[in-house]
């Protein structure tokens, strides 16, 4: 299947809330609004045959609108062709649909992304941090948590010569 | 830690007023090969429900690789599954690659697919003695022990490392195989088989240990597969998804070989799933090696391939480019890849998200350990506590690669 059918297949289905992205480098991009995502995942697993999760995760851009990103990788199995779709929210209110119904393999996935993301997964089973300790109250992979300076010279470290 | 008298599990001795035990299995115990802790809450000796809690050794990987140059990431990818480390600096490689488009040439291809196949093979002796160990076989698992070192000492020529080996470059590696490094690769494809047989002589068809793993710890197909399973664990439930065959990398399409695959899924068939694919990968070793190229180990990537050392002394072009090698000033094309390479426990994927500068916006790494593990509650429930023991080493999970 041409992935300008897949793409006139979810348009039909999904009209306004499928776009295709331009820069598309290497696999099959979509991006999709935030409040169908859940639907077209179940669209592409029941209807194109997407029944593999590869890969789920966060990404975060800080000087766009939309700060917060999930990105979800899918399978084809039977004619071995992935897509990749993405998914946008604000940071203020950074809620998704839990696809975890449809693919059980995507619990410590949306667990991780929580994590690190702060993203909410709706529906999700139990939404705790996963690698991190619980008490943490911040999440560590957002843009704004700069890793720390390997020159820097104030600090007094005996041990580590620093 | 989780504390165990957590509130489900108040809710579980509440229903049909039966008193469960809860056993706190971890997060250090010797029997899980690992740091992680499971609270299990069982009817006699029946486990009825079980809890997970991972991250002991979290390492922030991600969160590093955002301020590393490229070719600083390698070391990186080797704490993840440490047991075959070289698939992973691969893996890595083969993804740096894909994003700067370089193609390399035959003789870098097979010579991969030797190291690859050399850490699946290590690998999968690992997890497939300690099935055994687990079982109270523990002979097994010294004799094969052995040959484990040996392949480590084939990285030790290859690379000057043994378990975190760093071996390869962007663009091929560091130097050729040396007269030592093919002699011990050969003797190993003498000596292995041997023991081979001898290991399978001792398990595979032994009464004790066919009825300690025959229907422990096994999932169907179909949940497997919606739990995202890849590798012996997926192909034991009798699914052939294996990278090297769906998206052929590093030549694999030149070699003829055989994807194992079980039917039930339990921990007897991801013993024997594993045990073929030794055979497959001496098999690909032996046709790798006498088929060997002629041709240069590496190709050049100019802004990631270090310069030779006696140019470096020497030249001042070279120097300039060394210098800005090792400090990381190389921007890579804006772009974004997912290369996936068949690791020993399955997919293992790059997810790399470029933006132009010397190190990725964002990385992730699909390793396959962290999704199948967590299917180990539904694999374990009505079973023993031994078996469940069993069924954690056959998945093979390895702490490095779950927790990142």
């Amino acid at each position: 299947m041409e992935n300008n059918e897949l793409f006139q297949n979810l348009h039909t289905q999904f009209h306004e809330s499928i776009l295709l992205e331009e820069t598309n480098h290497d696999i099959f991009t979509l991006v999709v609004e935030a409040s169908s995502i859940k639907s077209v995942i179940a669209f592409l697993k029941d209807h194109e045959n997407f029944i593999f999760l590869t890969d789920l995760c966060g990404i975060h851009y800080p000087d766009s609108d939309l700060e917060l990103g999930v990105i979800y990788h899918l399978h084809n199995l039977v004619e071995n062709k992935r897509v990749r779709i993405k998914t946008f929210v604000p940071k203020a209110t950074p809620h998704l649909d839990s696809i975890v119904e449809i693919f059980s393999g995507a619990n410590w996935m949306e667990r991780e992304t929580f994590d690190f993301y702060g993203i909410i997964f709706v529906g999700h089973p139990k939404l705790e941090r996963i690698l991190n300790v619980e008490y943490m109250n911040y999440h560590p992979m957002l843009k704004e948590y700069p890793l720390e300076d390997a020159t820097r010279s104030d600090k007094d470290d005996a041990f580590f010569g620093r | 830690m989780k504390t165990i008298n957590s509130e489900h599990h108040l809710d579980l001795t509440k229903k049909d007023e039966k008193v469960y035990s809860t056993l706190n299995l971890g997060p250090t115990h010797p029997a899980t090969h690992g740091i992680f802790q499971n609270i299990l809450t069982m009817n006699g000796e029946t486990i009825v429900h079980a809890e997970q809690t991972i991250g002991y050794i979290h390492r922030a990987f991600e969160k590093i690789a955002e301020r590393r140059p490229y070719y600083q990431i390698t070391t990186l990818t080797d704490r993840l599954n440490y047991c075959s480390s070289p698939i992973n600096n691969i893996g890595w490689h083969l993804a740096v690659e894909k994003l700067l488009g370089v193609e390399t040439n035959k003789r870098i291809d097979y010579m991969r697919i030797i190291v690859m196949e050399l850490a699946r093979i290590a690998d999968h002796l690992i997890c497939n003695s300690v099935i055994g160990v687990d079982s109270g076989a523990l002979t097994g698992f010294v004799y094969v022990f052995e040959q484990r070192e040996k392949i480590y000492e084939i990285y030790e020529e290859l690379c000057g490392a043994r378990l975190t080996t760093n071996l390869g470059r962007v663009g091929g590696f560091e130097r050729d195989f040396s007269v030592g490094a093919i002699r011990k690769i050969k003797e190993l494809l003498v000596d292995l088989p041997k023991i081979l047989h001898q290991f399978e002589n001792l398990l595979m068809r032994n009464r004790i240990f066919m009825d300690r793993t025959i229907g422990v710890g096994s999932i169907s197909s179909e949940r497997a597969l919606n739990y995202s399973f890849t590798g012996p664990c997926l192909r034991a439930t009798g699914i052939d998804y294996d990278v090297r065959v769906q998206e052929p990398y590093c030549s694999y399409n030149d070699f003829d070989f055989v994807i194992p695959v079980g039917q039930h899924g339990d921990t007897y068939d991801r013993f024997c799933v594993r045990q073929t694919e030794i055979w497959e990968s001496i098999k690909l070793i032996t046709n790798a090696l006498d088929n060997l190229p002629e041709g240069k180990f590496n190709v050049e990537v100019p802004a990631f391939y270090l310069p030779n050392k006696e140019d470096v002394y020497s030249k001042m072009e070279p120097l300039i480019g060394h210098f800005k090698m090792v400090m990381g000033e190389i921007d890579v094309p804006k772009k974004e890849i997912y290369k996936a390479v068949e690791g020993a426990n399955g997919e293992l994927g790059f997810y790399v998200v470029a933006d132009g500068g010397r190190s990725p916006y964002r990385l992730h790494f699909r390793r396959p350990g962290f999704i199948y593990y967590q299917a180990y509650p539904e694999m374990i429930t009505d079973s023993s506590l031994s078996d469940a023991i069993l069924t954690m080493s056959s998945m093979n999970v390895i702490a490095g690669e779950l927790d990142a």
